[in-house]
């Protein structure tokens, strides 16, 4: 079809047009603006500021830090999700459902809310677990300070591999026994099938899963703002951040950004490529049978590794969290004298910006998810449907986003709709536009794979007894694409509540999210009521994915049982 | 009267033409097959049909509209056609009768009219009993029968298939082939019906177009396209075809390569002495081992071959065997299994001269 056929005889073709429109000035204007204001002063076109970035050492530095983290980061991701994979889908692990469950409950906390929980726990002086070192041992220093580049680096990573973890263990679940088996009949040993056959089909999954991580680390914010800056670490974010506090520097700002931009870019390419290769996409078929591998003797070790890490990243932040929320002080034991419910009354009721905050929270993510599932569910049906030329192009825009990092897109919003013609700043509305340009991706991807799975002469029947489009799009694909769409509005619900990184940045006092209320209250050090919204965040995140899981059997982590 | 005209209709997909000039007249009531392998523009010809695609040159006239041009498309929903598809595309979500009576609800009838058309087309197709289930609890058959009933429930003008019966198992296909057919002397509906599959052209067309590559090599009624192909491709796609090469005098006799004449169908087919194909079905050819019973047979105007038995495949209602002609090589015949021959038997094999038809090349 061309554009000519669609407007002589199209009546829909306006909603098409306008969703792609309104997609590609999303991407477009806030990356149009850091480019211009990194390169444009009133001189015209100059590369100074990008000469001062990176000549400045500090700025240096922190690029330095960011690199060494985010590999450290990538590289424990790797192993510790990969091994994880293995053991859930190819050994005879006991308790796997309980251990994807709790593997889901890290994937969804926010990695910010991790970092705080972990500096109750392994705080130099009151962390509990360093507490309990020294009344142990009688030692005087601390085990473990968390507030330096080791354990930001242990944060990152608890936080990064269950990311790891749902992409290989959809790999492992496809690659098939017959592989192995077939090299086993053609006389190899265990090992050799493992290094010969395993290894090699899962090696893409293993490095893209490297890259996955890397990219994660790279665009964090929270976690470094929380551990690293009491220790006087900067990473690329936390310095964007920085140059947004007075005296802001926007231009500079700006330019810092690029390099970031860039280096998340070239590494969704290198992943792609190595994601589309051949070799890879043999394992895509859904494979025969699956043996699950004997564990025998190291059955229990293998157990009790995963739950050590589990309560690393589950238990014991969940437990100090609750503790803080329900104690007085949270540092002391939880006893009858320490119990308290006052953190939820002074929370909910008390506390200046909370309310507010909650309110605008939820209205957002409500928001964000619904339009963005529209409009999510528009394009993937353009691009799935070829509506009209360079439809496919439309893909690209939708998932321009997870090369862009949040702070990175809010340095571009900030700058965009600060000025006329649309000024957004100071209203809740440019974090509208923040999160629904940043969730495009995830809503468009679970949009489109609904639409893959429909097949299109369903619609073409509607159609030809009389229905139009839109029509037919109500009538059949809707209500079968239903369960997927919901998963859709869900992932976008869940990313917007917990975003940090772009609203650090675009918020004002009226205009406050939960996110930003954690981080400034911990300057305040308001322990109790920051344990009290970290846990609404969580308890209302899980509701949604049991909701979700409840309406469509799905698994969230994109796995099959 | 031609209902539907099909005009110099192209449409290119990237580089290659998927359809390629065609042409074809379809008259009112009438039930037309596109006939072709896969891949030769047969299916993307009926979506030019349906409106779902737009030519990219050439037009299709519906009573004299024009509803499909390079820069007009009537949309799909505004053509009165209704569709039957690959993938019968029933909608899983709608029990049978909401699924029968959706077409009906863009047509502003009254409860009742719907009610009453639903509960007769129903009827037609063996569903009533079934009306409140939903497609998963139906078998492919019934699928099919719900598909069925949906678009012959809105009185479409014309009526589309694309390969409605082949994901269906052998049986049931054939059982559905008659009941198509059925149907179609019932509503008298002009029908446009794409296979691959010859057997199902044949009992259920009033004529078939049989489509090369995306051009239109043949139309016919089925005893003409099958009795007389025009071309080699026709002989070849439309049931087992013999292919003895010679050169042709222009007054009926073929002269095989080994010297032999043979009597030919000329039709019109034009002389020389330059290379022509000739088709000769299998089941055209009969075999004698006597040679009385041969120069019999010769004494009536058949063209007889000498041969030796190389293969025979018993199949009950017939027998398949392969004759080796040694200079004209293999010549395959269906012969009825009343008298056997042994592989290695010397034979001979008649075939009456409007059964040896010219086809080019």
């Amino acid at each position: 079809m061309n554009w000519s056929a669609l407007r002589l005889s199209d009546p829909t073709l306006p909603v098409w047009v306008s969703a792609a429109l309104l997609l590609v000035f999303l991407m477009l204007f806030p990356l149009a603006a850091i480019f211009r204001t990194s390169l444009w002063d009133e001189h015209g076109l100059s590369l100074s500021r990008y000469v001062e970035v990176f000549s400045n050492e500090q700025f240096l530095k922190a690029i330095w830090n960011t690199l060494i983290i985010s590999i450290w980061v990538g590289v424990i991701s790797v192993v510790v999700g990969a091994l994880f994979a293995w053991l859930v889908t190819r050994t005879d692990l006991p308790w796997k459902k309980v251990i994807r469950a709790l593997v889901m409950a890290s994937f969804v906390t926010p990695p910010f809310l991790g970092a705080f929980a972990w500096t109750l726990l392994a705080g130099p002086n009151a962390g509990s677990l360093n507490k309990l070192y020294r009344a142990i041992t009688g030692a005087e220093n601390a085990l473990f300070n968390i507030f330096s580049m080791p354990g930001l680096i242990f944060v990152m990573a608890l936080y990064s591999f269950p990311f790891v973890f749902a992409m290989i263990a959809n790999v492992c679940e496809l690659i098939s026994s017959d592989l192995e088996d077939a090299a086993e009949i053609l006389g190899a040993n265990k090992w050799r099938i493992a290094v010969t056959v395993t290894l090699p089909l899962a090696l893409p999954a293993l490095l893209s899963g490297f890259i996955l991580a890397f990219l994660q680390s790279l665009s964090l914010f929270g976690a470094p703002a929380i551990l690293g800056l009491p220790a006087g670490l900067h990473t690329i974010t936390t310095q964007i951040w920085a140059l947004f506090q007075y005296p802001p520097r926007l231009d500079m700002a700006a330019a810092f950004s690029v390099p970031l931009l860039l280096a998340t870019m070239g590494l969704i390419a290198v992943q792609k490529r190595m994601l589309g290769r051949k070799g890879f996409s043999t394992v895509g078929g859904k494979g025969g049978q699956r043996r699950m591998i004997n564990l025998g003797r190291g059955r229990m070790a293998a157990l009790t590794f995963v739950l050590a890490i589990l309560s690393l990243s589950v238990f014991l932040p969940y437990w100090i969290l609750l503790k803080a929320a329900l104690s007085q002080a949270w540092a002391l034991p939880l006893t009858w004298d320490n119990f308290t419910l006052k953190n939820f009354s002074f929370a909910f009721f008390e506390y200046g910006d909370t309310q507010l905050a909650i309110y605008n929270t939820f209205k957002l993510g409500i928001l964000t998810a619904t339009i963005g599932t529209f409009l999510a569910t528009l394009i993937a049906y353009i691009t799935n449907r070829n509506l009209f030329i360079g439809a496919r192009y439309l893909t690209f825009f939708a998932l321009a986003p997870l090369v862009i990092p949040g702070i990175v897109l809010a340095v571009g919003l900030f700058i965009a709709y600060t000025r006329p013609p649309l000024v957004l700043y100071g209203t809740i509305w440019i974090m509208f536009v923040a999160f629904l340009t940043k969730e495009m991706p995830i809503g468009f991807s679970q949009a489109e794979s609904t639409f893959k799975s429909i097949h299109p002469e369903l619609e073409d029947a509607s159609r030809i007894l009389g229905a139009n489009r839109l029509l037919s799009l109500k009538q059949v694909t809707a209500p079968l694409a239903r369960s997927g769409l919901i998963a859709a509005w869900s992932f976008i619900f869940i990313g917007v509540i917990r975003e940090l990184s772009a609203a650090i940045l675009l918020f004002a006092p009226q205009s406050k999210v939960v996110s930003v209320v954690i981080f400034d209250l911990k300057e305040e050090g308001q322990v109790g009521v920051i344990a009290v919204l970290g846990i609404l965040l969580l308890l209302v995140s899980f509701a949604v994915i049991l909701t979700v899981h409840w309406l469509g059997g799905r698994d969230v982590m994109g796995t099959r049982e | 009267m031609a209902i539907v005209s099909i005009r110099a209709l192209t449409k290119r997909f990237a580089d290659t033409a998927a359809v390629n000039d065609l042409d074809l007249e379809i008259g009112d009531g009438e039930f037309v097959s596109l006939l072709g392998p896969s891949g030769c523009g047969k299916t993307t010809t009926l979506r030019l049909l349906a409106g779902f695609l737009q030519p990219d040159a050439g037009e299709i006239r519906v009573a004299g509209d024009v509803i499909s041009s390079a820069n007009l498309l009537v949309p799909p929903e505004r053509r009165n056609m209704s569709m039957i598809f690959q993938s019968y595309a029933v909608w899983p979500h709608m029990t049978v009768a909401q699924n029968v009576a959706y077409g009906l609800k863009f047509k502003r009838l009254s409860r009742h009219e719907v009610e009453q058309k639903l509960a007769k087309l129903l009827g037609v197709v063996h569903l009533a009993e079934l009306k409140d289930r939903y497609p998963a609890e139906l078998s492919g058959g019934q699928q099919q029968r719900v598909a069925l009933a949906r678009a012959l429930v809105v009185e479409p003008h014309i009526l589309l298939m694309d390969e409605p019966l082949s994901n269906l198992d052998a049986n049931l296909r054939e059982e559905m082939r008659f009941e198509i057919r059925r149907l179609h002397e019932e509503f008298k509906i002009t029908t446009v019906y794409v296979t691959h599959d010859q057997a199902e052209a044949m009992a259920t067309s009033d004529r078939i177009a049989v489509i090369d590559r995306g051009r239109m090599v043949q139309v016919g009624k089925p005893g003409e396209i099958f009795d007389r192909p025009k071309t080699r491709f026709v002989a070849e796609f439309v049931g087992k075809a013999n292919i003895l090469i010679g050169s042709y005098d222009g007054h009926g006799v073929l002269q095989l390569k080994d010297g032999t004449k043979i009597r030919v169908s000329a039709d019109g087919a034009s002389a020389g002495t330059t290379q022509v194909a000739v088709c000769l079905r299998p089941h055209n050819v009969v075999l004698v081992a006597d040679d009385i019973e041969a120069r019999k047979l010769a004494d009536q105007n058949y063209n007889i071959f000498r041969g030796t038995i190389r293969r025979s495949i018993y199949f009950g209602d017939s027998v398949d065997y392969m004759l080796d002609l040694s200079s004209e090589g293999m010549l395959r015949v269906v012969a009825p299994p009343n008298e056997l021959f042994a592989p290695g038997q010397q034979i001979y094999a008649a075939a009456r001269p409007d059964a040896c038809v010219i086809v080019r090349d």
